[in-house]
């Protein structure tokens, strides 16, 4: 008796489970053709950081070091400086001199984009960041910035200073 | 002392000194309550409201900042009405208030921040457009954001109470009332940065600090500022081998909060682009740069070449290196170069005060002692420019304990406004009576006073039958250690005769030696021409001296090194290493090098702090400081010798730089600070 009830037991489970099969067999597919096709992304994907710029031009990041507190692996690097009559790259009194990312560490975890107050820092979609070489996984502030809107003047900075950037 | 007094706060039942405050009553029983404008040492300025307590029997709340304690009052610091008067009043000095927290330079540290998280009501309802100004910078220092600014007066009140300086004000009234500086449009002041320091908000900025980091991303290293002999601890806040900011919240160290320009700004000489970063050899007479194994192998082989045909040596000291480097210089010299042609410029006579007191013990007043004894007879210096912490200390004493001031100087000084007596001149002697009826005094003297000038003061002192205590007033960060030390051609370490006294200062200079080594200082500054056969330098600048040397070794700044520096009361310090700079050496361990490259090291033991350390310690008295103590950023007065010292002192060498407060010798120099103050008032 316990015999029987078994077999017909495992006999139901094997149909349950070939009727998903078949059912996701007459469904239409959903995995990409990547690399021969561009993958799509859900909107809220968390890819490689965008550096935003405002309507200006001007870099909306001012230098607050919050990303850098919140960020839980300690991957984001930053140097302040002030903005001057003659050099003027954020929107704000200081700007970001430097800003350097390291993807060795990044987890993606999206508390750099969460701490931000000014929106400068956001997640693009860019995934392809796969290296030989770790050290080209530090991005730098000129990697990861926006393009300069059209229309809109790019930011200021002087003569001598300009060789420095 | 009077009978405590007995009252309750939060239901706990507490005993307080008669005429505490409440707020202070409160904290010493760890109950918080939240404040502004109360600020330990300053007068009561009951502006931000912020402390409001509720106490049985007064029908309004009261500020606990200016209520003193009484028998059987109860205070509650939790209660809802307690509560929603903190919300209200944070609301308030928050309507005007940018809330800029991103881009403030206080953001991390701000009280407001704190206040705000912990009391606030986290929203405002206040839609109405803040008043905005723009900012201003009042002095190459000091830079204002009015709609920062919480008006809670600390700012005024530490210009004017703790520095004696009034350089701050208030203008206008109501939302449009801000903080002015003295002079209309911009600060003429000491430019300590005081004011920036205890603001509670971002207000006040500093031109060297503002916008290049935020304060958690900073290591905080607490060390010894190396400009003048008061011995101030800083904390230096770090980042990537760069000094940013230098200051001591935690109130650690002889000084408590007290900086001077100097010591909260002065560090950035580190920094200035003619910093040695490689070692110089002069290459068919022009100086080149070579590595440090070229350059020590050619200082090693011709000091043994000297040594073989039997030159002289010459050796000068630093008024700014470590005891530890001072002490190892002076065996190198003694030891290995066998001579004791060896000194330093002397800035006080701290040598015949010693003698002079000679049997005694407890005679060397501390910084601690400049804001606890009743009475000071202050002789030549004017301290408030020369010798900023002791100034600070009289001064703080003179408003919390009304001591006594008697000055005998040469010209009008800051301590006139608050001296019971002020004589021009040298007369001392005069004021015997007023004196004799003190319970107690500190003298302070300067360069002005030596030789039987110390000698007779010293006698005037001890015949008045109260007890007196004595500062020889020195220039620089261990001007005392490097006596102390024995960088001296008539005295060992520990003030012990030499036997035969070599040349001193000058002589070494104009002398025709066969070599002549320079460690930290600058004998050729007035243009003389070096007549040394061979000459070394080590230091961190290409000075007057550096320019004329065969080889030039760049050295570290006190910020770069460990060890120990004895400040003008005697007081030993511990220095930490705070950054690193590329290419520099400490001078220890560049001395170290020499000794090994030229077979000697084993004579002088190892070149570690630490272990010359131990050899001062056996060998100075008085340095037997508990290690501790030092370890844990403490300081501990030394009195190096108690006994004659038999040696003719030469106090006829003994010269002051008179630094005054924007000037540090050659070091001052290399400040941009310092010097963008001094021109700052110079356009004027
Ligand atoms: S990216 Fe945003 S959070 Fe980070 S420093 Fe810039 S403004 Fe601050
Ligand atoms: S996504 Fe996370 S780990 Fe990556 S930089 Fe931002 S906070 Fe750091
Ligand atoms: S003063 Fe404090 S609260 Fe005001 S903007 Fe600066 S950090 Fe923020
Ligand atoms: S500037 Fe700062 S210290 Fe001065 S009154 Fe304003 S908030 Fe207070
Ligand atoms: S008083 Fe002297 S030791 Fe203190 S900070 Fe000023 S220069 Fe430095
Ligand atoms: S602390 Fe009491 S009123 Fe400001």
């Amino acid at each position: 008796m316990a015999e029987k009830i078994d077999i017909l037991g495992a006999a139901g489970a094997i149909a349950k489970g070939l009727g998903v099969t078949f059912k996701e067999m007459m469904s239409p597919t959903v995995t990409e053709n990547y690399p021969d096709e561009p993958p799509k992304f859900e909107e809220r994907f968390r890819g490689s950081h965008i550096l935003q710029r405002d309507e200006n031009g001007m870099e909306k990041c001012v230098a607050c070091f919050l990303c850098a507190a919140a960020c839980p692996a300690d991957c984001i690097y930053i140097e302040a400086a002030e903005n001057t009559e003659t050099t003027r790259i954020s929107g704000g009194e200081r700007y970001a001199k430097v800003y350097n990312i390291d993807y060795n560490r990044c987890i993606f975890c999206g508390y750099c984009v969460e701490a931000c107050p000014t929106d400068a820092i956001t997640h693009g979609h860019g995934f392809e960041l796969a290296s030989y070489n770790t050290s080209t996984l530090i991005k730098r502030k000129e990697d990861m910035l926006a393009p300069v809107p059209p229309g809109a003047h790019a930011p200021v900075i002087a003569a001598e200073e300009a060789a420095a950037h | 002392m009077a009978d405590p007094v007995k009252l309750t706060i939060d239901g706990r039942e507490i005993h307080a000194a008669p005429g505490t405050l409440v707020i202070d009553a409160a904290k010493q029983n760890g109950i918080e309550v939240p404040a502004f404008c109360y600020y330990e040492g300053l007068t009561l300025q009951a502006a931000c409201r912020m402390c409001l307590v509720e106490i049985e029997k007064t029908p309004k709340l009261q500020t606990a900042c200016t209520v003193p304690v009484a028998e059987g009052m109860v205070v509650r610091t939790e209660t809802p009405q307690v509560a929603t008067a903190r919300k209200y009043m944070l609301e308030f000095l928050l309507t005007n208030h940018p809330l800029d927290c991103p881009v403030c330079d206080k953001g991390g540290e701000c009280e407001l921040q704190d206040m705000t998280f912990r009391y606030g009501v986290g929203e405002s309802r206040f839609t109405e457009e803040k008043v905005h100004t723009p900012e201003k910078q009042f002095s190459p220092v000091v830079f204002f954001d009015a709609p920062r600014c919480i008006l809670c007066y600390r700012c005024v009140r530490v210009c004017d109470e703790g520095l004696g300086v009034k350089a701050l004000g208030v203008i206008n009234r109501g939302v449009v009332s801000e903080i002015a500086p003295n002079h209309g449009d911009h600060l003429e002041c000491d430019e300590c940065g005081a004011c920036i320091d205890i603001c509670p908000v971002g207000a006040l900025t500093s031109g060297a600090y503002r916008y290049q980091t935020r304060p958690w991303e900073m290591t905080h290293v607490g060390t010894i500022c190396t400009h003048c002999a008061d011995g101030c601890k800083t904390t230096l806040g770090t980042r990537n081998d760069r000094i940013l900011r230098g200051n001591n919240r935690d109130r650690s160290g002889v000084n408590g909060e007290f900086l001077c320009i100097k010591g909260r700004y002065g560090f950035d000489f580190y920094d200035h682009p003619e910093r040695l970063q490689a070692p110089l050899l002069r290459v068919n007479g022009k100086l080149e740069e070579v590595s440090w194994a070229q350059a020590l192998n050619a200082v090693a082989q011709k000091f043994n070449q000297t040594l073989a045909d039997g030159g002289t040596f010459g050796v000068i000291g630093s008024n700014h290196t470590s005891n530890e480097e001072n002490f190892y210089l002076q065996k190198f010299a003694r030891e290995v170069l066998r001579t004791n042609h060896i000194d330093h410029h002397r800035t006080g006579d701290v040598v015949t005060l010693l003698d002079a007191l000679s049997g005694k013990e407890g005679k060397l007043a501390t910084v601690a002692d400049l804001y606890e004894r009743k009475a000071f007879l202050v002789l030549g210096a004017d301290l408030a420019l020369e010798h900023p912490l002791l100034s600070y200390q009289i001064r703080a004493n003179y408003r919390h304990h009304q001591a006594h001031i008697y000055v005998v100087t040469p010209g009008a000084v800051r301590e006139d406004h608050y001296s019971t007596v002020s004589l021009r001149g040298r007369d001392y002697a005069s004021l015997r009576d007023k004196l004799k009826a003190e319970s107690e005094l500190v003298v302070l003297f300067d360069d002005s006073y030596k030789g039987d000038d110390v000698r007779k003061l010293v006698e005037f002192g001890e015949s008045l039958g109260i007890p007196v205590k004595y500062i020889a007033l020195v220039d620089y960060s261990n001007s005392r250690g490097a006596v102390d030390m024995g960088v001296a051609p008539e005295l060992l370490p520990g003030y012990k005769p030499s036997g035969q006294p070599g040349m001193h200062y000058g002589e070494m200079r104009d002398a025709n030696l066969g070599a002549l080594w320079v460690v930290g200082a600058n004998p050729l500054k007035n243009g003389a021409q070096r007549k040394a056969g061979f000459l070394v330098v080590q230091d961190m600048f290409l000075t007057e001296t550096a320019q004329q040397a065969d080889v030039v070794l760049p050295a570290a700044s006190a910020y770069e090194k460990n060890g120990t520096v004895t400040n003008a009361t005697g007081e030993v310090q511990r220095l930490k290493r705070g950054i690193n700079t590329m290419g520099a050496k400490p001078d220890l361990e560049i001395m170290g090098f020499i000794a090994r490259e030229m077979g000697a090291a084993a004579a002088l033991g190892p070149w570690t702090p630490d272990a010359v350390f131990e050899q001062i310690r056996k060998n100075v008295r008085g340095y037997q400081v508990p290690l501790p103590v030092l370890m844990t950023g403490g300081a501990a007065q030394t009195m190096p010798v108690n006994g004659r010292i038999p040696v003719e002192s030469r106090p006829d060498l003994v010269h002051s730089d008179h630094n005054g407060l924007f000037a540090s010798g050659t070091l001052g120099r290399y400040s941009k600070v310092l010097n963008s103050v001094m021109e700052s008032r110079l356009r004027r």
